[in-house]
């Protein structure tokens, strides 16, 4: 019997159709949950998405991602694709707090678990779980330490704070945590310049760049994230004032997050203090709470990482609760 | 023996020829996208077996409302041989203003006239920044590229700002449930954003194919200048274009709006390729002159189709951006060819 090309074709790909079904199959039968991120824009967020994408094979669970690139009507989109994928549950970064409550709706109604990571949505009746570090705590802690180093020195300093995108809760809560300690040492530290950033580097340099201008005498420093690190240091150096402590020239420096560069600079004493949220702990509050809602149980809205404050005095004893110290442990181990 | 040789071989070519023949015909068909639709779909059904669920596919009908509206307007501003990247601002500022004006958290107005009012107000904010393009345009003779980016910039900025003044955040949520409705109801089973769109699609296909500005539209964008001899008003019907594609702009931003409930100064910030993307790949021409509403309609459909299966796959947004910007520059390159080679304009 002759076979035509076209029947060939046909066969062939037929074939390959009837091939893949079972592997796919296959790759479906367990469960599944949708990693969906507005962004890796930082060292902090590609650390998590991979902590969370570990931790989540490690138990058994296939993971599908998701990057919004900060638009909220694609991440909506995105929710919406993973219910009709029949995920067993979703892990969250939203880039706004309101603009997701139509998303967390939508996964009530098909009951998929929705977990926030790192940042809370804004008060609704939808039901989902945020796991969030406590920003206000750990920042007034760190400038506190900050705040009692420049007292010490004596004399009186200029501050300038590098706030985040203010549709984020974190990033009010850090300046409120920052605003608290300060005002606490009104007679030392007098607020000179709020430099509002988006969480968007570019902005961020040439805030602290005009600031800098305006207030030369700047010499206290806070920035709602370390991933503005880069920006700081070479706005610093632009301005004269790249000096590690003891230097006359020093800012007094404190950071966020807790990124590898953050505790390099600590060694290397440039930065001060540094509050550091816990992604080792927050991944695990996640992925706890997404299990505890698939078995049907309510956990709390809110669950809080307490994170802590790293500063020069006790940099020994607490580093290795460092998210970022343990990454670049790792990276220097190979 | 010879003699049928030779007619075999020329029976043959002809077989060939009248194949090429047929191939150019289907690559110029208006419906080669959505038999690209059609072909695609089947293909990835045993990789993604939800994407032949009804689910999935009324997401893909939601997801592909807001974007066809504003690609209605950028289909008439591509047949005039213009094009529009205000598209993005105007629906980020539509947004922010609409909601301030009807956010029951100090809104400027409160009661049942909030959300028409709002809307009214969105859509003159579209008409108002594609009157500024059209005249910067016809009256200064500026590059609509140019002036389109510079309002961009200036309105995107600009809604940013605006936002600062109606709330503590970067968005404004609390909306009345009549504007919320827009995006979650249904009139008879169908979605408002569905009736909406099809409404808008039906009005703008209506004004391309059965109205003097609709011929005037496609005579500019073949050849201002024979237009212009022919006594069309060319600098109206520019004006007209960029008008109707700012109003466009800020129907999407209405129903963008409800469907997240919230007024966000981002909304649309990058949706500029998609825009522009789909009414290319659906045939319209980036030359001017060429182009109707069924094809942005299939041109939509094809983007909102890969993206849709790309996040079933769980692809990495880099991965997403790739195979929808090779999609895009097939189209652009097709585009070309036609019009180079084909004389098909």
């Amino acid at each position: 019997m002759n076979t035509t090309r076209r029947q060939f074709t046909i066969g062939a790909l037929m074939a390959a159709a009837a091939g893949t079904t079972p592997m796919l199959v296959q790759a479906q039968s367990g469960k599944t949950i949708a990693v969906l991120f507005d962004g890796l824009y930082s060292e902090f967020w590609v650390a998590g998405m991979q902590i969370i994408k570990d931790e989540m094979k490690k138990r058994g669970y296939a993971v599908l991602e998701g990057i919004s690139d900060k638009d909220d009507s694609k991440q909506f989109e995105q929710v919406r694709a993973m219910i009709a994928r029949k995920v067993d549950g979703i892990i969250i970064v939203q880039t706004d707090s309101k603009a997701v409550i139509p998303a967390i709706r939508a996964a009530n109604r098909a009951n998929i678990p929705m977990v926030h990571f790192n940042r809370p949505p804004a008060e609704s009746d939808a039901y989902s779980v945020a796991v969030v570090a406590d920003n206000q705590t750990i920042a007034r802690e760190a400038v506190l330490h900050s705040c009692r180093t420049a007292k010490q020195a004596g004399g009186k300093f200029k501050a300038a704070i590098l706030i985040g995108n203010l549709g984020d809760p974190n990033a009010i809560q850090r300046r409120d945590g920052f605003q608290e300690a300060v005002s606490q040492f009104s007679d030392t530290i007098e607020v000179v310049a709020r430099i509002p950033t988006e969480w968007n580097s570019d902005k961020a340099f040439a805030g602290l760049t005009n600031a800098l201008q305006a207030n030369p005498d700047i010499n206290f420093l806070f920035t709602s994230s370390d991933f503005l690190i880069p920006q700081i240091t070479q706005a610093l150096k632009s301005a004269n004032k790249w000096a590690p402590i003891g230097d006359p020239k020093h800012v007094i420096f404190t950071g966020f997050d807790g990124f590898p560069t953050a505790y390099e600079l600590m060694e290397q004493k440039y930065m001060d203090a540094c509050g550091v949220q816990n992604l080792f702990f927050e991944t695990k509050l996640a992925i706890d709470a997404i299990i505890q809602m698939q078995e049907g149980k309510k956990p709390e809205k809110v669950l809080l990482d307490p994170g802590f404050a790293i500063t020069q005095a006790n940099m020994m004893e607490k580093r290795e609760e460092m998210w970022g110290y343990t990454l670049l442990k790792q990276k220097k181990s190979g | 023996m010879l003699v049928s040789e030779a007619v075999s071989r020329r029976a043959e070519r002809e077989a060939g020829r009248s194949r090429w023949k047929a191939a150019a015909r289907f690559i110029l068909s208006e419906y080669l996208v959505l038999a690209l639709c059609v072909l695609y779909t089947l293909v990835m059904i045993p990789f993604v077996p939800e994407i032949a669920t009804v689910e999935v596919w009324q997401n893909i009908l939601s997801d592909m409302m807001p974007l066809l509206i504003v690609c209605l307007g950028q289909t008439i501003v591509l047949i005039i041989a213009g094009i529009d990247l205000s598209v993005t601002a105007i629906i980020s500022l539509a947004s922010v203003v609409g909601a301030s004006i009807m956010t029951q958290s100090d809104g400027y107005l409160s009661g049942p006239l909030a959300a028409p009012a709002a809307m009214a107000a969105m859509l003159l904010v579209g008409a108002g920044i594609g009157l500024l393009n059209g005249l910067s345009i016809t009256r200064l003779n500026m590059p609509a590229f140019m002036v389109t980016l510079a309002t961009t910039n200036f309105f995107g900025g600009s809604a940013i700002w605006y936002t600062t003044f109606h709330s503590t955040t970067t968005s404004i949520y609390d909306l009345p449930d009549m504007f919320i409705s827009i995006g979650d109801r249904d009139i008879a089973g169908i979605p408002i954003a569905v009736v909406i769109a099809v409404a808008a699609a039906l009005i703008v296909h209506g004004v391309l194919a059965y109205t003097i500005l609709g011929r005037w539209l496609y005579a500019v964008g073949k050849n201002p200048r024979t237009a212009y001899v022919s006594g069309v008003p060319v600098r109206t019907t520019i004006l007209s274009a960029f008008i109707l594609s700012g109003m466009l702009a800020a129907l999407a931003s209405i129903v963008y709006t409800a469907r997240l409930q919230t007024g966000t100064p981002i909304l649309g910030e990058r949706i500029l390729l998609d825009v522009i993307g789909a009414v290319v790949i659906g045939g319209t021409s980036l030359f001017g002159g060429k182009g109707k509403v069924i094809w942005t309609v299939f041109g939509v459909l094809f983007l909102v189709l890969i993206d849709t299966t790309l996040k079933l796959l769980g692809a990495s947004l880099f991965v997403i951006y790739v195979i929808k910007g090779s999609v895009i520059l097939a189209a652009a390159l097709l585009d070309t060819l036609r019009t180079r080679y084909l004389g098909v304009r």
